[in-house]
């Protein structure tokens, strides 16, 4: 009998979950910390806290832990956490520009406004894997001073440079603005932003709701939607420079409840990019560019660079091909994960469906055709 | 005040368990009740909803867990199936997730449960007023086949404009003698609204029709809920001179309890058939008299 | 014209600055084709759009009459322009392409229609949609082969099939033969003749072709930047063009 004809389906169940747990918590090398990862595999936790669209660094790496390094999986269980978790305010509007920069380079000035700084990156470090490992007698951590440790366990080492470094550049899209080099999308009102929490999405939706919805995407659904809409048969050349890409730190601002004031409560660490697009279509102006943006939370470039890059396809488009719909609709890491593998659940009740259906048209009467 | 301080405040204050009642808080759940009372007033309509991330994975139930959960109360008995199937695992874990966060009892007896969250098939006992169908929603859009827009797909439910679902049913006939849809079997609501049936198989399609119970269908991942309030008209869409076909193998009869007009699965191993609704069977079995069959479907 | 059918009041149409037609005014009554000649920038394709609801027009009046009732077009819901489209008011398009899926059968096609009316009773979808592919001369034997295995001549028969299956009030023919081989417009021509004689709709017929216009039409209007120069019986316009621009479009015709 298969294992769904199985009596018992909850005892099946404990049982699977037995095994899971005694994988995690048995074997011969020591426990994995949640400092482990955060520490070690800061880009792996950063990835997962982007695609549940939550900052918890402690969190995420309790549920990387959890999911035993499945991405996907572990930024489910941060997303079903959040489910449970009421609203406890509304943060404030922050200005991009209030971002603290630990990394930011601008590709396309050699010499910008404001640093060019390399920051901690893997870019130019050659790709040659370091076969003989980290050495596992390395000496314990040294004791941290109370209360001195960083309120970010992700947060990088990085060279400082000189105590001169702008942490808050200016960016290089005022110097184009006032160049009157760029397309300008500034409004005067200031619409709420689109909930998604709140409402689902679908093709119309306003350019908040798209942001919204490829911060939280899956890294490699929107590289690979960017790389099709790129190559593909559908797609069409996109002439982008990187005008911006940041990583650092923002702060996040609520209103006191006693005092009414805006108050820091904390501040969460994000990519942020934005993409140069030269106009070159029908209808639209060559003498000017356009801007793409992307952020996303954690140390993730790749995800911001292909969000900044479909943000402004999608509005270029202007909804002449479904890629508006392939953004808002099938890049959600845990929609697409999800319904893939629950082709692993029983379907034999509509398979006994369809070999009905087969039977019966092979007995069918043809459809007489008139006139033969 | 340093910036550690105030985080410490803030855990402080975030800190306690989960919602006692499920795994949604409460705003959450008048969202999705406020959706399903659009839902029931107008049946077979799509109602969005912001559908929240479940402890099961998207394509594995969390609409109908969500639906279930904005609905229960604690004086609710549940049941959950899937494939008919009590004890099948999916069921298991979602009977577990609900019976374990909302403190409500649960049964195996179609007959007692007030609400009746299930994958793919309605039970065979006659459900009664008062009682809640949940259904498990993979897709429910009925259109999906004919178009791919979202935006045009709105507008062929906003105008009523099902000309292309026609055509589609037309030339299944023209290419095969009948109409080869199998699951999910797309029907008209209310003389409105056209609906996916989720994949429930035909058998149990005549079982919405007029119906003393209602049924609630959630679809997570695709973030929309819709309804069939009791009484209301569920007509399956066909050609007025070919008449609905229901799964039938003539001769089969359940290896359990011998009965011949459930939905039945086939074994090949036995080479024979068993009832899908295995609580059903099992009462049958037992020599329950209240066994009594919903489907009017006759073998053809 | 007292038994219009079709009647416009003033049609104007810009896009921006560019005028396409301007202050068009015209009748149609059933049973009867009214010609729209003109070159291709005249405006005579945007009439037709506006009458078929495809674009939105910037002043001007259409009334078509529908069971003793006069409906204002113009002031109707997008929706119910559609809702028209399926029994009241029918298009067929210069490329058949722009009228039928070529994934459908011929008689897919036609079966849309029909389930847009509200037909739903298979054996008689098929009859009627049989029915039409003969009066276009379509084989049957292909009634069930998609559209798009077909030439384009037969694609425009049953393009022709289609838009009268509803047995519509208005028939609008935009260039109906103008993308087909000569050999095969002929014999398609013919087939538009006798459909338009034999079902007692009112159509119009626009098109750069005197000789096509004055095949189908009786009575005829010359446009030029948008504008009607002159109007009146086909075969008068073809003898006796008054207005300059007619005399060349004629001359040009003949010579």
């Amino acid at each position: 009998m298969g294992y769904a004809a199985a009596r018992g389906g909850t005892e099946a169940i404990l049982a699977a979950e037995r095994l899971v747990r005694s994988r995690q918590e048995g074997g011969v090398s020591a426990a994995l910390r949640a400092e482990q990862l955060t520490e070690r595999l800061s880009l792996a936790v950063d990835r997962v806290m982007g695609e549940a669209g939550l900052w918890a660094p402690e969190l995420a790496a309790t549920a990387l832990r959890q999911a035993e390094g499945d991405l996907v999986e572990a930024a489910h269980l941060l997303r079903a956490y959040q489910s449970t978790r009421a609203r406890l305010a509304r943060p404030a509007t922050v200005d991009a520009d209030e971002l603290t920069v630990l990394r930011r380079i601008v590709p396309a000035y050699r010499v910008p406004p404001g640093p060019q700084l390399l920051g901690r990156s893997l870019d130019y470090v050659a790709r040659l894997l370091n076969a003989a490992g980290v050495s596992d007698t390395r000496a314990a951590p040294e004791q941290r001073a109370e209360g001195a440790g960083p309120e970010d366990p992700t947060s990088p080492v990085e060279a400082v440079p000189s105590e001169a470094t702008d942490r808050r550049p200016g960016r290089l899209l005022r110097l184009l603005r006032e160049q009157g080099l760029v397309a300008d999308r500034r409004r005067d009102d200031d619409p709420e932003p689109y909930d998604i929490a709140r409402q689902p999405v679908r093709p119309g939706v306003p350019r908040s709701a798209r942001l919204s919805v490829m911060a939280r995407a899956e890294t490699g659904a929107l590289v690979n939607l960017w790389y099709r809409n790129v190559l593909g048969p559908d797609g069409y050349i996109h002439e982008i420079t990187l005008g911006e890409v940041r990583h650092g730190y923002l702060p996040v601002r609520v209103e006191h409840p006693l005092t009414g004031e805006a108050v820091s409560v904390g501040r969460v660490r994000v990519t942020e990019v934005e993409a140069i697009e030269d106009l070159d279509g029908p209808g639209e102006r060559r003498d000017l560019f356009d801007v793409g943006y992307g952020l996303c939370t954690g140390h993730n470039e790749r995800k911001a660079i292909a969000m900044a890059n479909l943000d402004i396809a999608v509005e270029r488009d202007g909804g002449r091909s479904p890629l508006e719909q392939s953004v808002l609709l099938t890049t959600d890491g845990l929609d697409a994960s999800g319904f893939l593998e629950h082709l692993k659940l029983p379907h034999y009740v509509t398979f006994r469906s369809m070999v009905e259906r087969k039977l019966a048209v092979r007995v069918a009467e043809p459809t007489p055709s008139p006139g033969r | 005040m340093s910036h550690a301080t105030w985080t410490t405040s803030v855990v402080e204050l975030a800190s306690g368990e989960p919602d006692e009642l499920g795994h949604l808080d409460e705003q959450s759940k008048r969202d999705i009740r406020h959706a399903l009372l659009t839902a029931v007033a107008v049946p077979g309509y799509q109602v969005p909803f912001a559908s929240k991330e479940m402890p099961v994975a998207r394509g594995w139930g969390s609409g109908g867990l969500q639906v279930t959960l904005a609905v229960v109360g604690t004086e609710d008995v549940v049941k959950v199936i899937d494939q008919g199937d009590d004890d099948g695992v999916n069921a298991a874990n979602l009977r577990r997730l609900i019976a374990t966060t909302t403190g409500t009892a649960h049964t195996t007896d179609a007959r007692t449960a007030t609400i009746i969250q299930t994958r793919h098939r309605i039970p065979e006992d006659r459900l009664r007023p008062g009682q809640i169908l949940v259904l498990q929603v993979p897709v429910p859009e009925p259109l999906r086949g004919v178009e791919r827009d979202m935006r045009e797909l709105c507008r062929m439910h906003a105008e009523g404009d099902y000309a292309r679902m026609w055509v589609s049913l037309y030339e299944d006939v023209v290419r095969h003698g009948v109409i080869t849809r199998t699951t999910g079997y797309p029907v008209l609501v209310g003389g409105r609204y056209v609906m996916a049936t989720t994949p429930i198989p035909r058998f149990d399609v005549p079982k919405l029709h007029e119906a003393p119970f209602l049924s609630l269908f959630g679809a997570g991942r695709e973030k929309r809920v819709y309804a069939v309030p009791p009484h209301t008209s569920v007509e399956p869409l066909t050609f007025e001179d070919l008449p609905f076909e229901v799964e039938r193998t003539p001769g089969a009869a359940c290896l359990l309890c011998g009965a011949k007009e459930s939905y039945l699965v086939e074994v090949p191993e036995r080479d024979g058939w068993i009832c899908s609704d295995t609580a059903w069977c099992a009462r049958r079995r037992d020599g329950d008299e209240e066994a009594e069959l919903v489907s009017e479907a006759r073998d053809a | 014209m007292r038994d219009w059918t079709l009647r416009l009041n003033g049609l104007t149409k810009r896009f921006g600055a560019v005028t396409a037609c301007e202050e068009v005014d015209l009748e149609v009554a059933a049973g009867e084709a009214l010609g729209i000649i003109g070159e291709s920038g005249s405006g005579k394709s945007t009439v037709l759009r506006c009458i078929a609801g495809d674009l939105p027009p910037t002043s001007g009046k259409a009334q078509l009459r529908v069971a003793g009732e006069a409906l204002r077009l113009f002031d109707l819901s997008p929706t119910e322009r559609r809702r028209l489209r399926v029994s009241t008011i029918s298009v067929v398009h210069q490329d058949p392409v722009d009228g039928l899926d070529l994934r459908l059968s011929a008689g897919g096609n036609i079966a849309e229609r029909l389930t847009a009316a509200g037909w739903r009773h298979f054996g008689r979808i098929r009859a009627r949609a049989a029915e039409l592919l003969e009066q276009v001369e379509v084989p049957l034997g292909r009634m069930d082969d998609p559209v798009g295995t077909f030439s384009g001549g037969m694609r425009q028969r049953v393009q022709l099939a289609k838009a009268v299956a509803n047995d519509p009030a208005l028939l609008l023919l935009d260039e109906p033969t103008t993308g087909l081989d000569a050999s095969v417009a002929a014999g398609v021509l013919d087939l538009i003749r006798s459909l338009l004689e034999e079902s007692g709709v009112a159509s119009l017929v626009v098109s750069h072709d005197m000789g096509v216009v004055s095949m189908l039409a009786s009575r005829a209007v010359v446009m030029h930047h948008g504008r009607i120069v002159e109007a009146g019986l086909t075969d008068q316009l073809l003898e006796d063009p008054h207005h300059a621009y007619s005399q060349w479009l004629v001359a040009a015709a003949r010579g």
